[in-house]
């Protein structure tokens, strides 16, 4: 596939064409889903090709995919390519360009503990089988389902600069949920939450103790049924790791994402309240608050050696005690805005256009464990597993319900909460937090269904986080 | 490629005990999409693939071979009989879709070739060049695709069907306010696209903006729902009229079929036929798609319901997949309806909608592209966008009066293959729609 792709570079170094790169990617997927403890789905897609060449001609990036990676379709793409940027350089008054970036060349083979396409089938089905059994419909418990996603994508890139790049990962999302009901009412309560992908296999499903959660999440499902909602206008939140990385996900990656600033996404995704002239200066959150984007991190599920038009992975600052420094950027946008390129491009298959997406996006740690945080807070809520996340289009006011609150009293967990819903604006709230749990308590909460650009894809990518409290949050929408 | 469907159909029929369902489908998609007023990127893409699902008894197992191959074929059919006997049972999977029935056959128009790139720049240039002058730049997309599927099971069932639908999605955006208006056509017949009326449609909403911006408090508003609104929450709805939604306890309608649920006024129905929409040959499971009641006069009529949860729930089977919803229009002149409120809001469009408990039908949501306050019968202000929380079910309670005209509004089904489905519905006119906060951003 090296020389496949570095021929098809070669027919595209041309006079006419100032920049081009392409994609090769081949992935194996398997999933598998069980309903009230039966198989529902077991489904496979090996060895799934993709290519996608794209050109810069006349100041205008043309792009053409398909599954198919015959000659014959080589040629056609190229050619459709080609027509794409100039007859789209026909709509445009600013001609696209970025400087050159030397050579580099990258190769990374990830393999997890256990892969999942070549362990035994039997073994497989036999665990989350019993899983299936363990959570099925009893007592005041609807419906259970559990789940897994298992992914093998090898990519190859190249450019008309000479950078070429060879990587093989890993990705596994797996989860199981329930669903309570009683008196017209339901509640629900999944394990391990919303961002339950990691870059790994099979053995994710032992790292996040599947086995040991199923009695707590019934048990939960059950006593949501009969818990008081918030009844307070505004309170302390302490948010638990795996909500947070959604929190962050949409209130601070997607909102530093600078395709945003230009309007490149106000068809589908939407715009940014960031502004170029607030880097450097805008407090966005509290001094406390570090974030960085690492692409550098063979841990997260956003690790590459090089991004998808060339740039080598980077660990960027993006917001340095609680001040905006820095954004996720395109080799062209970087350009505009006076930055180097941050390593954010990104398609998720090859025959995807790329575009700037979150890597591993991550808070930095700060000091002490979750019971220190919880003994140090008179009164409030810990909030955690997603239940309902919305944000506009300006990424500037967001509202969250979590399937469960805990409630906290003198330093204590005190009761349970149903659906505790808050709501803020986006820096006011960053700027709000007073504490975030130290290095004992961070992790890589992670993602297969990040959506953005049109025609869509959906990214893998990681947050790593641990928890972190925010002071005197509205809490007062009620259902 | 129908080599390979029917390959893989003869290796099927050597194992009398096997059932299955093939689907051999193909999906092009030509994709301009713009940003201030010139091309942000062009794109061509393409993919054909075979997917089957094989059924030996109450155990089953599926497998999707993208460009697919006889030898491709070969291995993933071997991969299938030698891991299905080990599979766990599905007790609820009684039989596959037994509908022979054939849609009529019609004429599809590849929109990607009928439809050329200079022509859409020539339209973008000519729209651009009108918002221009009013200082506002444009942002969308303008897409054709072009895809269909022929499909085989083992019950005799073998049809075909194409689509090619069009999506011209416009945000026209004021270049210093950020103030946004959006018009869009869709559809499956360019003839349809009249340049001048879309045009004179978008400089009718860029008039609007030449208001102030400002906040309003949270409350309750009476409100004017654009089409595009009451269209995305009769989606939304929809969700709870699938029959998965009612097996897995968490549809609003459950126990309500034949209950008055909604004002009378309140007509819902899934309809593939209209010309004027993005029209279907076949639903789940290549199942004929015929036009089906759902909410009739404020009764919840039927489920959207497959082969499975036929068996499953013993409800009537359709194969309806809620792609064609129209809401029916009333009497009202949207004028008057405007002229009718006191202090209100006119909302154009919505983002981000996300259920909170999908059996109360309780979402959260905000609005986008054109929030407008509305005084004394008149579009007085331009208003930041809104946070709501609400119930759709509270809001289709609310419903006072509806527009005497369905319009057809595209939305793209953006998280496959890109794809386009079309809704048709008038405006709506609400009171105590629940506005919770302020985004204080345009």
């Amino acid at each position: 596939m090296e020389q496949k792709i570095k021929s098809i570079i070669a027919r595209l170094d041309s006079s006419e064409i100032a920049f081009a790169d392409v994609r090769i990617t081949n992935t194996d997927y398997e999933a598998i889903g069980f309903e009230n403890g039966s198989l529902k789905h077991y489904g496979n897609s090996a060895g799934s090709p993709a290519i996608g060449i794209r050109v810069l001609i006349n100041g205008c990036f043309g792009f053409a995919g398909s599954k198919d990676l015959s000659e014959a379709s080589v040629a056609r793409l190229i050619t459709k390519a080609k027509n794409n940027a100039i007859h789209g350089a026909l709509f445009q008054k600013e001609k696209l360009s970025f400087p050159p970036l030397p050579a580099s060349i990258c190769e990374y083979i990830h393999q997890p503990q256990i892969d999942p396409f070549t362990m035994s089938k039997a073994d497989k089905m036999d665990y989350l089988n019993k899983l299936a059994n363990a959570i099925k419909p009893a007592g005041k418990i609807v419906h259970s389902y559990v789940m897994a996603e298992f992914e093998r994508q090898e990519k190859y890139y190249a450019n008309t600069e000479g950078s070429y790049s060879h990587t093989v990962v890993y990705n596994t999302l797996p989860v199981m949920g329930v669903i309570s009901a009683d008196s017209g009412q339901i509640q629900s309560r999944t394990w391990p939450g919303h961002m339950s992908a990691a870059r790994a296999g099979f053995e994710l499903f032992y790292q996040h103790q599947f086995g040991e959660n199923t009695q707590r999440i019934i048990q939960e499902a059950t006593d949501l049924l009969d818990a008081p909602e918030i009844d307070e206008d505004r309170a302390d939140i302490i948010i638990g790791g795996g909500h947070l990385a959604l929190q962050l996900h949409e209130s601070v990656g997607h909102a530093t994402e600078a395709d945003r600033i230009f309007g490149q996404e106000i068809s589908y995704a939407g715009k940014t309240f960031v502004k170029p002239d607030m880097l450097g200066r805008f407090h966005y959150g509290s001094e406390i608050l570090n974030i960085y984007s690492d692409s550098t991190d063979p841990r997260g599920m956003g690790y590459h050696p090089m991004d998808d038009e060339g740039v080598p992975g980077r660990k960027v600052d993006i917001i340095k005690n609680g001040i905006l420094v820095d954004q996720q950027t395109s080799r062209h946008i970087a350009h505009k805005l006076g930055l180097q390129p941050s390593s954010n491009m990104k398609a998720a298959f090859a025959d995807d256009f790329p575009l700037v997406r979150m890597t591993n996006l991550c808070i930095a740690p700060g000091k002490g464990s979750l019971d220190e945080l919880i003994r140090n807070t008179e009164h409030g809520y810990y909030l955690d597993f997603t239940k309902t996340w919305s944000i506009d289009d300006n990424r500037n006011n967001f509202q969250f319900t979590t399937e469960i609150g805990y409630r906290i009293d003198n330093g204590k967990i005190t009761g349970l909460v149903k659906e505790p819903t808050y709501y803020g604006i986006t820096p006011e709230f960053w700027n709000a937090c007073d504490a975030i749990c130290g290095e004992e308590e961070w992790a890589y909460h992670s993602t297969f269904h990040c959506g953005k650009g049109e025609p869509g894809q959906i990214m893998r990518l990681s947050h790593g986080v641990a928890p972190a409290r925010f002071k005197n949050i509205n809490v007062s929408v009620k259902l | 490629m129908n080599e390979t469907l029917e390959y893989l159909k003869a290796a099927l029929d050597k194992h009398p005990g096997l059932k299955y369902e093939l689907e051999l489908s193909f999906w092009q998609t030509d994709f301009l999409r713009f940003y201030q007023s010139q091309t942000n990127y062009n794109i061509s893409k393409d993919m054909h693939a075979l997917n089957a699902t094989i059924y030996k008894g109450k155990r089953s197992y599926s497998f999707d071979i993208d460009a697919p191959s006889i030898d491709k074929v070969d291995k993933a059919l071997q991969d299938a009989l030698q891991i299905i006997d080990s599979l766990p049972e599905d007790p609820d999977f009684v039989d596959l879709e037994t509908d022979l029935s054939m849609a009529e056959a019609r004429q599809i128009t590849n929109n990607i070739e009928a439809i050329p790139l200079n022509q859409k720049t020539e339209i973008l240039t000519s729209l651009a060049q009108s918002a221009s002058e009013h200082d506002f730049e444009l942002y969308g997309t303008f897409i054709c695709n072009y895809s269909g599927y022929r499909m085989i099971n083992s019950n005799k069932i073998d049809k075909s069907t194409a689509q090619s639908p069009i999506y011209l999605e416009v945000k026209a955006v004021h270049n210093s306010s950020q103030v946004t208006v959006l018009e869009t056509f869709g559809g499956d017949n360019f003839k349809l696209f009249d340049l001048e009326a879309f045009r004179s449609r978008l400089l009718t909403k860029i008039a609007y903006t030449n208001n102030p911006v400002i906040d309003v408090e949270p409350g309750e508003y009476e409100v004017i729902l654009a089409p595009r609104c009451v269209a995305e929450f009769s989606q939304y709805l929809a969700y709870a009229m699938h029959a998965r939604s009612l097996d897995q306890h968490s549809s609003y309608f459950e126990g309500k079929i034949d209950r008055k649920v909604f004002p009378e006024w309140i007509n819902i129905s899934d309809d593939p036929t209209d010309p004027e929409m993005i029209r279907k040959d076949y639903g789940s499971n290549a199942h004929i798609y015929r036009p089906l009641k759902l909410i009739e006069h404020g009764y919840f009529r039927n489920f959207l319901c497959n082969q499975y949860y036929h068996h499953k729930l013993g409800l009537p089977k359709n194969g309806n997949t809620a792609s064609c919803l129209k809401i029916a229009p009333g009497n009202s002149k949207l004028d008057d309806m405007i002229s009718r409120v006191k202090k209100g809001l006119y909302i154009s469009s919505l983002h981000y909608m996300n259920m909170i408990n999908a059996k109360q039908t309780s979402l959260t949501g905000l609005t986008r592209d054109g929030t407008f306050l509305i005084e004394d019968g008149k579009i007085s202000a331009v208003v930041n966008n809104l946070r709501f929380t609400e119930k759709i079910s509270r809001i289709l309670e609310n419903v006072i009066e509806l527009e005497d005209t369905a319009y057809t509004i595209p939305f793209s089904d953006n998280y496959a293959n890109f794809d386009v489905d079309t809704v048709k519905a008038p405006h709506a006119r609400v009171r105590n729609f629940n506005i919770t906060s302020s985004t204080k951003t345009i």
